[in-house]
C-alpha cells in the first residue's frame, strides 16, 4: 500500500447553465498573452457537440491516451518506439484549424476614425497575423447547437449509437443538450507525462497536480497527441507546451482555483482523495468493463487506520488526511457514488469527475383536455388553442429515465466506458433525492413513495439530506476544502533551511552597497 | 589627463605614417621608367624580338602602327575592335584575346613605346630568366593547395579558386568570375604564366593583388601545378549524360516521394474542420 494525495474535482453538471464563467475567468489569469490566444485550459462545451478542438473524443484522429495491449497498456500514438519514431514530426497533431485561429477586433477603429457618411465598424483581425481575417470557428463555435448536422451529429460519442437511436435523439421535440465544463483532469496515470521525450512533465508529489516545467520542455509536442483530452497546448511563441495548472499558486495560498472560484452555477467541487499508488497499473490495464469499479476501488477510504498509517508514512500531513476526511469529491465519487470520470477507456485514470446530467427535465408531451383550465383564465391571458401539455411530473419513479430524450447509451459512451447500468444507477439516485425533496417541499408525493425511492437506490433520508446540502446550499468552504499546502516541507526536501537562516531579512535580497572602508 | 596625452601622442603618429606612405607612393609614380613601365605593363603578354606570347612581338612596333592608333588600342583595345578597324580584328582573330585595357596616361605611353623604339630596347626587359627546373610532385601538390586556398599566400593575396576553375579531378567547383584555366599553359606559356602572375596585367587581377604579390616559389609551384593540369586535360574526356541525367533525377525524385508519402501515409493531413471551412462565405 503505497498512500498518496491527490487534489480531486467534481463538476455537477446539472448545475452547469453553460454561461463560460469559468473559461474567461481562466482566460484572463493565466493564457491572455502571444502564443496562448487560442489556448482554452478551461473550457465549456456542448452535448452532443464536437468540442474543443474539434472531435477531440475521436483517438482515430488524435492518437492520445492508453490502448490495452495485452497484460498491460501502451500509449496509442506516442512512447519510446513510436515517439522516437515520429519524433521530429508528431502525425498527429492538432494544427490551429482544429482549435480556431484566434482573432479580436479593431476597437479603436470605432472611436479614432474620421467622421464620414459610413459608420465605422471593428474589423475582426487574427490575433496570430494581426491582419484581418474571416473568423472561420471560435472555442465554443458549437455553443448551444443541438442537432445541427455540423456539430451535434458529428459527436464522436453517437459512434456506437444505432441510426435509428441518433435519428430519435435529434427529433425536434425531444431535442435536448448539456454543457461539459473541461480542466485538465491531473490524472492517475497521466499519458502526457509518459509521452514527454524531455521529461519535462511531473505530477507533484504533494497534491498530484500535472506539470510542465518550462525549462525542460523541447516543444516535442508529444503531451499535446498524447493527452486524449487535448489539455496540453503548444505555445507557438514561447515554443513551450502549456496545460492548466489547477491554479496552484492560488490552492497554495488557500484559495479555490479561479474557475471554481468563479463558477456561477457553484457546480464545482475540490478536495483532497488519497488513492493507492501500487496498484495504478493494474487498474488502468483492467479490462473496459471493470475500468469504472477499479477506479473506484483505488480510492481509499481515509477514516480508514490502516490507510491513515500508510499515509503518514509517506509522509502525508494530518492537515492534508483530515482535508481527505472532510473532502466534498471523495463524498460524491465515492460515499455517495453519484460521481464518473470522463472517458475512463482512455485509460489515465482522470481525478475529475462529472454528476451526470439528470436535466434536461425528461417530459412528455400528451394530448389533455384544457378546456375546463382555459374557462378559469381571464380576459388578458393567453390562451393555448390546442389540446397539448408538456408534462413533466413523474407518474412512476424510474419511468422518465428509461424513456430519457437521450439514450443512456449516450451518457454511457462518455463517463462509463459504455456501461449503461452504472449511468443509470447514478441518475436514478438523483431522481431519489429529487423525489425525496419534493415529497418535502411540495408534498404532492407520498412518503411511502420518497422513501421507497431512496430504499431502491441505497440511500438513507439522512445521505439524502447530505446529497441535498451540498448539492444546493453548500457554502464555500463546504464546496472547496483545500489543505495546507506544507511548503516549508516542501522547500526542505530541496534546500537546507538551515543555509537561509540568519542570512536573510531586510535589504538581503539582493546585496546591498557595501560602505567601501 | 595623462590618458589623454598618450592618445594624442598615438594620433600623431598615425598621421605620421599614413603621410609618409602617402609621400612615398607620389614619389614611386615619379619614378615611372620606360623600363619599368615596360616590365610591369606589357612584359607579361609581349617580348621585344624575343617572339609571341601571349600577344604579338612588339619589335618594330612603331614603324607598323601610327602613334595614334598604338594610343588607342592600348587605352581601349575592344571600342577599336569595335569600330570596325581591319588591323584591329586581323589581330583578335589570330590571337583570340583581348588586350586587357590599361590604365594609363598617355604620356606613359609614351614613354614606353619610346623605350620599345631604343636600339635593343625592351629586350633586356622581356628577357625571362633561364628556364626553371621542372617543379616536383611536392611543388605540384603545393601548388593545388595554393590554387584551392588550402594554404594562403604568404602576400595576403586571394587564392585562385576565389574567381578562376581548373578541370582537375582534385579541384572541386572554381570560381566563374574570371578565365578558365584548364589550358592556360599552353594558351600562354610558361613564361607568360610567370609573368602575369608576377605582375598582374589584367584590372582585377592587378587590384586584387595590388600590394600583395605571390612569391617567387609560390609562383613556380602553382606553374607547375597548372601545367599537370593542362597536361591531365587531355586524358580527361568528360562523360555527356544528357537526357540519361535528367530522366534518372525525375525517377529518383518520384522514389523519394512516393517513398515519404508512404511513410507519411496515416499523417494527419487537414484539418478536421476543412470542410465547414470550405463551404463558408469569404468576404475576399
Amino acid at each position: 500500500m503505497d498512500i498518496r494525495s491527490q487534489i480531486s474535482m467534481v463538476f455537477h453538471l446539472d448545475k452547469c447553465i453553460g454561461c463560460h464563467t469559468c473559461s474567461v475567468a481562466c482566460k484572463n489569469i493565466w493564457t491572455d498573452r502571444k502564443g496562448a490566444e487560442y489556448m482554452w485550459w478551461n473550457n465549456v462545451e456542448t452535448k452532443p457537440g464536437t468540442g474543443y478542438p474539434t472531435k477531440w473524443e475521436d483517438q482515430g484522429i488524435y492518437h492520445g491516451g492508453w490502448e490495452k495491449n495485452g497484460d498491460g497498456i501502451s500509449l496509442r500514438g506516442a512512447g519510446k518506439r513510436k515517439g522516437l519514431l515520429n519524433i521530429f514530426h508528431n502525425p498527429s497533431l492538432p494544427v490551429i484549424d482544429d482549435y480556431y485561429e484566434p482573432f479580436t477586433y479593431k476597437y479603436l477603429d470605432l472611436i479614432e476614425s474620421a467622421a464620414g457618411d459610413d459608420q465605422p465598424t471593428a474589423r475582426p483581425v487574427s490575433m496570430i497575423t494581426g491582419k484581418p481575417i474571416d473568423i472561420k470557428m471560435g472555442p465554443n463555435w458549437d455553443d448551444d447547437l443541438s442537432g445541427t448536422p455540423d456539430y451535434a451529429r458529428n459527436d464522436p460519442n453517437l459512434k456506437k449509437l444505432s441510426a435509428a437511436e441518433q435519428e430519435a435523439m435529434f427529433q425536434l421535440e425531444r431535442m435536448a443538450f448539456f454543457y461539459l465544463p473541461r480542466i485538465c483532469n491531473h490524472c492517475l496515470n497521466p499519458a502526457c507525462v509518459a509521452s514527454c521525450p524531455s521529461g519535462a512533465i511531473y505530477k507533484r508529489g504533494e497534491d498530484g497536480v500535472v506539470l510542465i516545467n518550462q525549462n525542460v520542455c523541447r516543444a516535442w509536442r508529444m503531451c499535446v497527441t498524447a493527452c486524449p483530452y487535448k489539455k496540453s497546448y503548444y505555445n507557438w511563441h514561447t515554443g513551450k507546451s502549456e496545460k492548466c495548472i489547477l491554479c496552484y499558486p492560488r490552492i497554495e495560498a488557500g484559495y479555490a482555483p479561479a474557475c471554481m472560484h468563479s463558477c456561477v452555477g457553484r457546480i464545482r467541487y475540490l478536495g483532497v482523495i488519497l488513492y493507492d499508488a501500487d496498484r495504478i497499473h493494474e487498474v488502468a490495464s483492467a479490462s473496459e468493463g471493470e475500468l469504472i469499479n477499479r477506479h473506484m476501488d483505488i480510492l481509499v477510504d481515509p477514516f480508514d487506520p490502516t490507510v491513515i498509517a500508510s499515509a503518514k508514512k509517506n509522509g502525508i500531513a494530518d492537515s492534508t488526511i483530515q482535508a481527505a476526511q472532510n473532502s466534498p469529491t471523495y463524498k460524491f465519487v465515492k460515499e455517495w457514488g453519484l460521481a464518473l470520470p470522463l472517458h475512463a477507456e482512455f485509460r489515465t485514470l482522470p481525478m475529475l469527475f462529472y454528476v451526470p446530467p439528470l436535466l434536461p427535465v425528461m417530459a412528455t408531451v400528451k394530448e389533455v383536455r384544457n378546456r375546463k383550465q382555459t374557462e378559469k383564465l381571464g380576459p388578458i391571458s393567453k390562451v393555448w388553442d390546442n389540446d397539448w401539455l408538456y408534462d413533466t411530473s413523474t407518474e412512476e419513479i424510474w419511468g422518465t429515465i428509461d424513456q430519457a430524450r437521450f439514450p443512456l447509451k449516450y451518457l454511457a459512451n462518455m463517463f462509463s466506458a459504455g456501461d449503461e447500468s452504472k449511468i443509470k444507477e447514478r441518475l436514478k439516485k438523483l431522481m431519489a433525492v429529487r423525489i425525496y425533496r419534493r415529497w418535502k417541499t411540495v408534498g404532492d408525493i407520498t412518503e411511502k413513495k420518497a422513501m421507497d425511492a431512496l430504499r431502491e437506490v441505497g440511500y438513507t433520508p439522512e445521505i439524502a439530506d447530505n446529497v441535498y446540502y451540498l448539492t444546493s446550499l453548500a457554502k464555500f468552504d463546504d464546496r472547496f476544502v483545500i489543505p495546507a499546502a506544507h511548503r516549508e516541507h516542501a522547500i526542505e526536501m530541496l534546500e537546507f533551511t538551515g543555509d537561509k537562516k540568519g542570512s536573510t531579512g531586510f535589504g538581503f535580497k539582493e546585496d546591498t552597497m557595501k560602505r567601501g572602508l | 589627463m595623462n590618458n589623454w596625452g598618450f592618445a594624442n601622442q598615438k594620433t600623431i603618429a598615425a598621421i605620421c605614417v599614413v603621410s609618409w606612405g602617402l609621400i612615398g607612393s607620389n614619389w614611386a609614380l615619379a619614378q615611372d621608367s620606360g623600363k619599368e613601365l615596360f616590365q610591369q605593363r606589357c612584359a607579361a603578354c609581349h617580348t621585344v624580338g624575343e617572339g609571341r606570347r601571349v600577344g604579338p612581338d612588339l619589335v618594330g612596333v612603331n614603324d607598323r602602327r601610327s602613334a595614334s592608333w598604338l594610343l588607342k588600342f592600348i587605352t581601349a583595345s575592344q571600342s577599336v575592335i569595335k569600330s570596325g578597324d581591319p588591323t584591329a580584328i586581323g589581330l583578335f582573330k589570330e590571337y583570340q584575346i583581348v588586350m586587357p585595357d590599361q590604365s594609363l596616361s598617355g604620356e606613359q605611353i609614351k614613354v614606353i613605346l619610346d623605350y620599345i623604339k631604343e636600339p635593343g630596347g625592351g629586350q633586356e626587359a622581356s628577357a625571362v630568366t633561364a628556364t626553371a627546373p621542372e617543379a616536383t610532385d611536392q611543388e605540384i601538390a603545393k601548388g593545388q593547395d595554393l590554387f584551392q586556398g588550402k594554404i594562403r599566400f604568404s602576400g595576403g593575396g586571394p587564392s585562385c579558386i576565389s574567381c578562376h576553375n581548373v578541370k582537375n579531378e582534385a579541384v572541386f567547383g572554381g570560381g566563374i568570375l574570371a578565365k578558365e584555366l584548364t589550358t592556360v599553359y599552353s594558351r600562354v606559356g610558361e613564361q607568360g604564366l610567370r609573368a602575369i602572375l608576377t605582375n598582374p596585367p589584367f584590372p582585377v587581377m592587378k587590384a586584387a593583388f595590388d600590394g600583395k604579390p605571390i612569391l617567387d616559389d609560390e609562383t613556380h609551384a602553382l606553374v607547375g601545378f597548372l601545367k599537370l593540369a593542362d597536361k591531365e586535360n587531355a586524358f580527361h574526356q568528360p562523360r555527356e549524360y544528357g537526357w540519361i541525367m535528367f530522366g534518372s533525377g525525375c525517377v529518383g525524385v518520384i522514389a523519394l516521394l512516393s517513398f515519404y508519402s508512404f511513410v507519411g501515409r496515416r499523417r494527419k493531413k487537414y484539418s478536421v474542420n476543412q470542410e465547414i471551412y470550405d463551404r463558408q462565405i469569404r468576404s475576399e
